[in-house]
């Protein structure tokens, strides 16, 4: 039992590592099961001596807290064949990174001309009222706010300046989507022409028609590494082992790159291209050069008091 | 009494034909309940230390009231304006031929038909910036630039008091209808005016119906998860939101335990006046 995230990344996984797997593995059965990875900790949390998942899929955010909790196994990476093909940030031994997300700058290239650069831009007085971000529920949007405060002279540890910095930009804000999702809606309908956007979640807006495009901008785009954990006690190890094999290998990694997937790869012997060669980055080390990882043990620690001090400070 | 124990027995019978879906509700409902509850009893995540902590955070920090207080201030305004909507439809529904009742029903139930979330996006293409209320205005030189519709308490109010007015039309037609028409032409023949004759014998007979109808739009409106977040957005926090937040995104289960039993009371509380009122009212209609 695999407990993928769900919408495109489900479909993705259906089309693609599905296959690879069972082609490996002489057809062993698995089962997708699209769940948010909050719903995946509380489901194994219910049953830690057998647990009913056996690979858990995770933002940074949920994968400390399930690693917190001793939800997941050490990565055998001894016994791995593509683990040390990974690139350094991917490598991760509780679970390694089969794919990155990435946040940039979207906009609207029919509403705004002259293409953004920076994260700055969203603060230029001719986007009044044109600004749409999320709040800090999601990924996407506490990882947009570190990156707001660390432009101002903040850190991790630090979001005194992004606090500060979102006072500023209010005149400019249309909108507080309540997920990344719904900034998708609001593209649609024009509410909104600029936006800190997720890279898969703008190619499926564009291949739909939405006139949006995604820039990374010049302080670097922000990558969120998705890790890949073997459930503690899971009764199918050495198969969910194999699974996670299948999804570090360079054949599904590039499979998944391809359209309309677009996922960004983590394994080093892909060779970048289409559209992440064009926007994002054309091999490894531009792609290390382009993208900011962040220090999610750090931003753990003080999410709840941001969320707290965000729903109490902004309204428009 | 001769016919007392034939009653008794009918009872006897209603119970035993209950207990399956008693059993439902103790086993799914009840029970969680039990353990939502204590689980809210803990003064950490982990759920070791027991203690009133979460309850005290809540009542104590201006914030959390506020954000509980315009929820219930949000139920209050959909449902006067569900009130205020639906009633004229109801009354004109006890009023007319049969075919034009079936097409009033048609369109009071046609909003169940569709799911909240379906019902929800269309208000974001009606109230949206290019949206059919923004382009109608502009195009008639009556604005400018856009007004902001979405992501305002006035968009959640709108879209919530369509999307819930059949839990308001719907007992208000019941109850309009168990009215006898005669009623109306008497008190017209002993001289009241049309007004005065609602106010004094329609409304009153009616506010059983009225009753139900608020309870129903209430309790729908101020849980409207998906409404509430798709209109209001992320910065217009309600109840709901405030609980999936602490529950979701922080994994804080004995907070958000403790957000959802004081949520449960006070939403009991605003109920039970409801309730209150209705058994009052029906002291009064019978009077």
């Amino acid at each position: 039992m695999f407990a993928t995230f769900t919408g495109s990344w489900e479909e993705a996984h259906k089309a693609v590592l599905v296959p690879a797997f069972r082609k490996a593995n002489a057809d062993a059965a698995m089962v997708l099961d699209p769940m948010l990875s909050v719903d995946q900790i509380a489901k194994v949390n219910a049953a830690k001596a057998n647990p009913p998942i056996d690979v858990m899929l995770h933002d940074p955010g949920p994968a400390l807290v399930a690693i917190g909790q001793d939800l997941v196994e050490p990565y055998p990476v001894e016994k791995s064949a593509y683990y040390k093909d990974l690139i350094s940030e991917a490598q991760e031994p509780m679970g390694p990174a089969p794919f990155f997300q990435v946040v940039g700058l979207t906009y609207n290239p029919e509403a705004i001309k002259t293409p953004p650069t920076s994260w700055a831009d969203l603060w230029k007085p001719e986007f009044k009222g044109r600004v749409g971000i999320t709040n800090l529920n999601s990924t996407l949007g506490t990882g947009w706010l570190v990156e707001i405060a660390k432009m101002r002279g903040g850190s991790e540890a630090n979001v005194d300046p992004a606090f500060k910095a979102l006072e500023e930009l209010k005149p400019n804000l249309a909108a507080v989507a309540a997920n990344p999702g719904a900034l998708a809606t609001l593209f649609q309908q024009g509410q909104i022409d600029i936006s800190p956007g997720n890279f898969n979640a703008i190619q499926i807006l564009k291949a739909r028609g939405v006139p949006v495009e995604f820039v990374a901008p010049k302080e670097g785009a922000i990558a969120f590494k998705t890790t890949i954990h073997i459930v503690k006690n899971s009764p199918n190890r050495e198969l969910a082992f194999k699974m996670i094999e299948a999804a570090l290998t360079p054949e599904v990694q590039t499979a998944l790159m391809n359209p309309p997937y677009l996922i960004v790869p983590t394994n080093s012997k892909v060779t970048m291209g289409g559209e992440i060669a064009r926007v994002l980055a054309k091999d490894t080390a531009e792609l290390k050069q382009k993208f900011v990882f962040q220090d999610w043990k750090k931003i753990n620690e003080q999410r709840s008091a941001w969320i707290e001090r965000f729903n109490r400070e902004i309204k428009i | 009494m001769g016919t007392a124990p034939a009653s008794r027995d009918v009872t006897s019978y209603g119970m035993g034909l209950a207990a399956p879906l008693a059993l439902f509700f103790l086993l799914f409902f009840v029970a969680p309940l039990l353990q939502l509850f204590w689980l809210s009893l803990h003064n950490d995540t982990a759920g070791l230390h027991w203690g009133l902590g979460q309850y005290l955070h809540f009542l104590t920090d201006p914030f959390s009231l506020g954000v509980l207080g315009s929820t219930l201030l949000l139920g209050a305004e959909v449902t006067a304006v569900c009130l205020v909507l639906g009633f004229p439809i109801a009354w004109l529904y006890q009023r007319i031929g049969p075919r034009l009742q079936t097409i009033i029903i048609l369109i009071v139930l046609l909003p169940l038909l569709t799911s909240v979330v379906v019902r929800t996006f269309a208000w974001i293409v009606i109230l949206g910036r290019q949206g059919i209320i923004n382009a109608t205005l502009q195009s008639l030189g009556v604005i400018d630039t856009p007004l902001r519709l979405l992501y305002t308490q006035f968009g959640v109010v709108i879209a919530l008091a369509q999307v819930q007015m059949p839990l308001m039309t719907l007992p208000l037609i019941t109850a309009l209808g168990r009215i006898d028409p005669n009623l109306d032409d008497a008190s017209c023949s002993l001289g009241a005016g049309s007004w005065r004759t609602f106010f004094k014998v329609v409304l009153p007979l009616s506010l059983p119906g009225v009753i139900a109808g608020c309870t129903l739009t209430y309790a729908a409106a101020i849980t409207a998860f998906i409404t509430q977040s798709l209109i209001g957005g992320g910065q217009m926090l309600f109840m709901p939101m405030y609980l999936y937040q602490q529950a979701s995104t922080l994994q804080n289960w004995p907070f958000a335990a403790a957000i959802s039993i004081i949520f449960l009371l006070a939403v009991l509380a605003v109920v039970s006046v409801f309730t209150t009122l209705g058994r009052l009212s029906r002291g009064y209609g019978g009077a």
